[in-house]
């Protein structure tokens, strides 16, 4: 009888055990003994992330909320918008496909952008649902973003190239600082337009993967977090600090080129709807490209 | 906040604790958390190999200079006179910065917002609650228990079998441990928790040395 009351006493332990190891995130891959042993090497990413959040980070996107609507808004009072004829021949640029790829990633970044700046300002809005349904809503548009990122690498890096035109473009920043109607060097995309890419691109990638891993936060990441050497507590802080760092790049580049696709360029954002640019606006924007497009016979 | 030494602090005697999860489970039934919410974890240490195999059972230190509270982009954390760090879950968005910011990974998130996301974030309150009225039912529901509002020690430290988790203010838990290890008589110093080494050592941790 002794023997089973041992037996059945040992088996309610056990169990009881089973229950704390089952729901007590025992060897969590983050919160278990690796959190542990990443306590001394706090001072590395743990300090700096709370240092940069606390002191820093504020102010970037206080920066890169104000930067381009004040530098945007004083170049249109002094130097205004270029106007293109828009009764001359059109120009095809872009196939329907890519415009809805285009089109798609313009949108979630409609989404991402705005609810990403209510995030870094919580406090600014209270915190509470408003932040949370924005929150919710910057995850919502990450898969919406990521389909659009390997077709729009794959149909345009080859344009994307830089090359001794985007230098001289450089030079004369575009030509957006006269109203002047003098032919631009620049092939299909200027060097502008490729910075930007460069930046949504690799970029945009670089804020997925980062924004996944703060997204799913304790599935187990091992193989990623010994790969880079680091703790999975770590790889979130690096995330983290990656993700704010770029996201003030990121959103700035995105102001820029909205600016100068709805504002400063009259008209330009037709041709990511119809798909059709205007030949004045190719011929003196785009001069290499125009002239290409002639000698093949192409206009 | 004068004096730093009427904190009230946590301690997990290393040489005491013999990783029986009691602690873990009491808080989790008494707080009746959701599952794969644990705010005291026990994590043992060079499991299996003799003479170096330690148990520590670890939540939130509720540390004076808080790195959560520092973070926190909806500032929603306030730290009470007698040092326990607390939060609005109301205001809290989930975001996980505290978690990142944390020494000790105590911050944890309940996967119950939409697709999986992360919801109000949840930790040890130090059995205190929250700021919502005090032993009301909205209260328990969302932070759990108040019993140090009643007068009663946190549940985990009362459970513990050993008496290896210690909680009181820190003038007191040293008291306790002081005594402890010179009963012992063993050559060990006064300052051989695992755990307190790592977290409070000058190397490590800079602005926590108090
Ligand atoms: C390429 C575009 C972007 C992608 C794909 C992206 C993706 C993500 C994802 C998946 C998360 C995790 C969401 C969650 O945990 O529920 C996140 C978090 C965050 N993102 Fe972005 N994001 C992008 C751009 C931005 C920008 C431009 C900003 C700032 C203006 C920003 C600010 C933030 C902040 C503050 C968080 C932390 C809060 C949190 O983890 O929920 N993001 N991002
Ligand atoms: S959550 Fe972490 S950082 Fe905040 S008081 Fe607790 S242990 Fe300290
Ligand atoms: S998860 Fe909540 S408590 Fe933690 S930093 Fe974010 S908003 Fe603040
Ligand atoms: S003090 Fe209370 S809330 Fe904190 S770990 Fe112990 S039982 Fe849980």
């Amino acid at each position: 009888m002794k023997k089973y009351r041992v037996l059945l006493s040992s088996l309610l332990l056990s169990m009881t055990s089973l229950y704390a190891i089952s729901t007590g995130t025992y060897d969590d891959p983050l919160y278990g003994t690796a959190m542990l042993n990443a306590i001394p090497k706090y001072f590395a990413f743990g300090e700096v992330f709370t240092y940069l959040q606390r002191e820093w980070f504020w102010k970037g996107f206080l920066i890169a909320l104000f930067l381009v609507p004040v530098a945007g808004s004083i170049h249109y009072m002094i130097i205004g918008p270029k106007v293109f004829s828009h009764d001359g021949k059109k120009i095809f640029a872009f196939g329907l496909f890519m415009r809805i790829m285009h089109n798609l990633a313009a949108l979630s970044f409609l989404v991402l952008v705005p609810t990403g700046f209510v995030m870094a300002f919580g406090d600014f809005f209270g915190g509470g649902t408003f932040v949370r349904v924005c929150k919710n809503l910057h995850g919502i548009a990450t898969p919406v973003f990521a389909i659009t990122v390997l077709p729009m690498i794959i149909a345009w890096i080859r344009d994307m190239i830089f090359n001794m035109d985007d230098v001289k473009w450089m030079m004369i920043v575009g030509g957006y600082l006269s109203k002047e109607k003098k032919p631009i060097p620049a092939g299909k995309f200027n060097a502008g337009q490729k910075a930007w890419f460069w930046i949504a691109m690799p970029g945009g990638i670089l804020m997925i993967l980062t924004g996944a891993l703060m997204f799913f936060l304790n599935i187990n990441l091992s193989p990623v977090a010994t790969l880079f050497g680091v703790s999975q507590i770590d790889l979130l802080r690096i995330s983290a600090i990656i993700h704010n760092v770029l996201g003030m790049v990121v959103a700035t580049f995105f102001m820029v080129h909205v600016y100068m696709a709805a504002i400063a360029i009259k008209g330009a954002i037709h041709s990511m709807i119809t798909g059709y640019k205007e030949e004045e606006e190719v011929a003196i924007l785009h001069s290499s490209w125009y002239r290409k497009l002639k000698e093949e016979g192409k206009v | 906040m004068e004096n730093i030494n009427s904190r009230l602090k946590f301690y997990c005697d290393a040489d005491r604790c013999i990783e029986c999860f009691a602690c873990v489970v009491a808080c989790q039934n008494a707080h009746e958390l959701p599952v794969g919410i644990a705010r005291r974890k026990v994590v043992t240490l060079n499991d299996g190999v003799e003479g170096k195999e330690t148990s520590i059972s670890i939540a939130c230190m509720h540390c004076s200079d808080a790195p959560c509270s520092q973070v926190c982009p909806v500032d929603c954390f306030y730290i009470r006179e007698d040092g326990i760090v607390l939060h609005d879950k109301e205001k809290c968005i989930g975001c996980g910065y505290c978690l990142y910011a944390c020494p000790f990974g105590a911050p944890q998130f309940p996967k119950d917002g939409v697709f999986g996301a992360k919801g109000a974030m949840d930790k040890c309150t130090m059995c205190a609650g929250g700021p919502l009225e005090t032993n009301s039912e909205i209260e328990r529901h969302t932070y759990g228990q108040n019993r140090i509002s009643e007068g009663k020690v946190p549940v985990c430290a009362a459970m513990c079998s050993t008496n290896a988790l210690m909680i009181g203010t820190s003038e007191k838990v040293s008291e306790l441990y002081r005594t402890r290890v010179l009963a012992r008589g063993e050559s060990k110093e006064a300052n051989n928790s695992y755990l307190w080494n790592v977290a409070y050592n000058k190397q490590s941790r800079k602005g926590l040395t108090q």
